[in-house]
């Protein structure tokens, strides 16, 4: 059993929590200066724990905890602001930023700048109102900026600004293949539909749009997207993603159709 | 070494109890063998019989012996509203204190994405059938004032909206009898946003 250290006061997040025993949990924190802890909060489930209420996601914390080996135990929370207020169908794409950390940080491991990309992307998410549409573009710009600024932190940034086959710059109206492994690599318009394949086809502009965080249209937004899923999932592995599942099919539930489902 | 002796294995068991270890498990091994034996032949029968016949209620899922639970089956109840809450716990909180006519539907948890927990797991797609069924004119969300719980709400809130049934979500707000002081920043936030005219 390794040496205790004790850590004070630290800005941080819960990203997950899980019941431990009987009244105890199991707290997972994005800490600025630390990365992903798990802690164990004690006693947090008796219904007079006054740390409870703070122990929600999105809302900023001042965390104390002494660590020792792979979990440690939470010795103090205070509130360090008001709590991000998601907006009810936003709140899922809350959660799949959480899920995406909970599932790539490693724990313990200092990640200043994510950080500020984590603060960045709440603030531009608890700004989002409308919950007609199923998913706002300014949630999409956020969501894609973040992934982009993850994949950078965790050192497996995607290359957005040469071809790495020939090495000249991106053309904004050619097409590339997007290799996970290595990189864009252009397509001579001759090939271009001979091959599904697992390869990601995309045009220049919206890999150099990724690289900017600005999306000059829907289909920039669009292609982007499926780059940093496949990108992502390099990563995240077998196991889908149960928030990006709850976003693409649960939020929006099909309309009462019931009688023609019933009749076929 | 494991105690297989009647005695080892009757605390072994009462261990299963939440908050019960070790000791108090030994603790009341000896008080239901020294002095209360017939207490402790009721108990047994009581979980017997319990755990064999309990089992979920076909319209509200909430815990019941019966196929509908008597609260489902109370035809003197107000059909028209339906309160969504997550435990058969929180049936028994909203029953024995606000003044509810109404009927139930338990979730048994919440969404929660991080754990895999999706909408049919609590139930939504027999909640959305419910709602089909168009006895039900309005939906009270009641889960737990917790992220997760909001955005269980949310869900629920839509499958009515789609359905053109109202929903109302019970009040958050300051614990009566508290002190305003020593209530934490997230209530008082919603209790802020959620204030109404006098």
């Amino acid at each position: 059993m390794g040496a205790s250290i004790r850590h004070q006061l630290q800005p941080g997040f819960v990203l997950h929590q899980r019941p431990y025993r009987d009244t105890s949990m199991i707290v997972d924190f994005f800490i600025a200066t630390h990365g992903r802890v798990s802690v164990v909060a004690r006693g947090v489930r008796r219904a007079k724990s006054r740390l409870a209420p703070l122990l929600q996601p999105f809302q900023p914390l001042l965390v104390s905890w002494v660590a020792r080996g792979e979990l440690g135990t939470l010795t103090a929370v205070e509130s360090d602001g008001v709590p991000h207020t998601l907006n009810r169908r936003v709140l899922i794409s809350g959660f799949y930023i959480n899920e995406l950390l909970v599932r790539l940080l490693h724990r313990d491991d200092p990640h200043t700048e994510l950080f500020q990309a984590y603060l960045t992307v709440l603030q531009q998410l608890t700004g989002i109102e409308h919950v007609a549409d199923p998913v706002q573009q300014e949630e999409q710009v956020a969501l894609r900026i973040f992934e982009t600024k993850l994949l950078n932190e965790l050192g497996y940034a995607l290359i957005l600004d040469h071809d790495v086959k020939s090495g000249a710059p991106l053309q904004e109206d050619a097409l590339y293949h997007y290799h996970l492994e290595r990189g864009p690599v252009a397509i001579e318009s001759r090939h271009y539909s001979s091959q599904g394949g697992e390869e990601i086809k995309l045009h220049g502009s919206s890999l150099l749009d990724l690289a900017r965080g600005a999306f000059r249209d829907h289909s920039s937004l669009r292609e982007s997207k499926h780059l940093m899923r496949a990108a992502l999932g390099v990563h995240l592995g077998r196991k889908p993603l149960h928030s990006r599942e709850l976003l693409l099919h649960g939020l929006q539930p099909a309309p009462p159709e019931k009688t023609d489902s019933r009749s076929k | 070494m494991v105690d297989r002796s009647l005695i080892g294995r009757l605390v072994e068991a009462l261990r299963c109890l939440p908050g019960v270890g070790p000791k108090s498990a030994q603790r009341m091994t000896f008080h239901l063998l020294e002095r209360d034996r017939n207490g402790a032949r009721r108990l047994a029968h009581a979980l017997l019989a319990a755990a064999d016949h309990v089992g979920n209620c076909r319209v509200c899922r909430t815990l019941s012996e019966d196929d509908v639970c008597r609260i489902c089956a109370n035809q003197k109840r107000d059909h028209s509203q339906l309160c969504v809450v997550e435990m058969p716990a929180d049936v028994q909180a909203v029953e024995q204190s606000a003044a509810y006519r109404g009927l139930y539907f338990v979730l048994m948890g919440h969404l929660s994405p991080i754990d895999g927990i999706g909408p049919d797991d609590i139930g939504l797609d027999h909640l959305a059938q419910r709602l089909d069924g168009g006895e039900v004119k309005e939906v009270i969300l009641a889960a737990n004032p917790t992220v997760e719980g909001e955005a269980t709400s949310h869900y629920i809130a839509e499958l009515a909206r789609l359905r053109g049934i109202k929903s109302t979500r019970i009040a958050y707000g300051v614990p009566f009898g508290g002190e305003l002081e020593y209530v934490d920043g997230g209530t008082l936030t919603h209790a802020f946003a959620g204030r109404r005219e006098v």
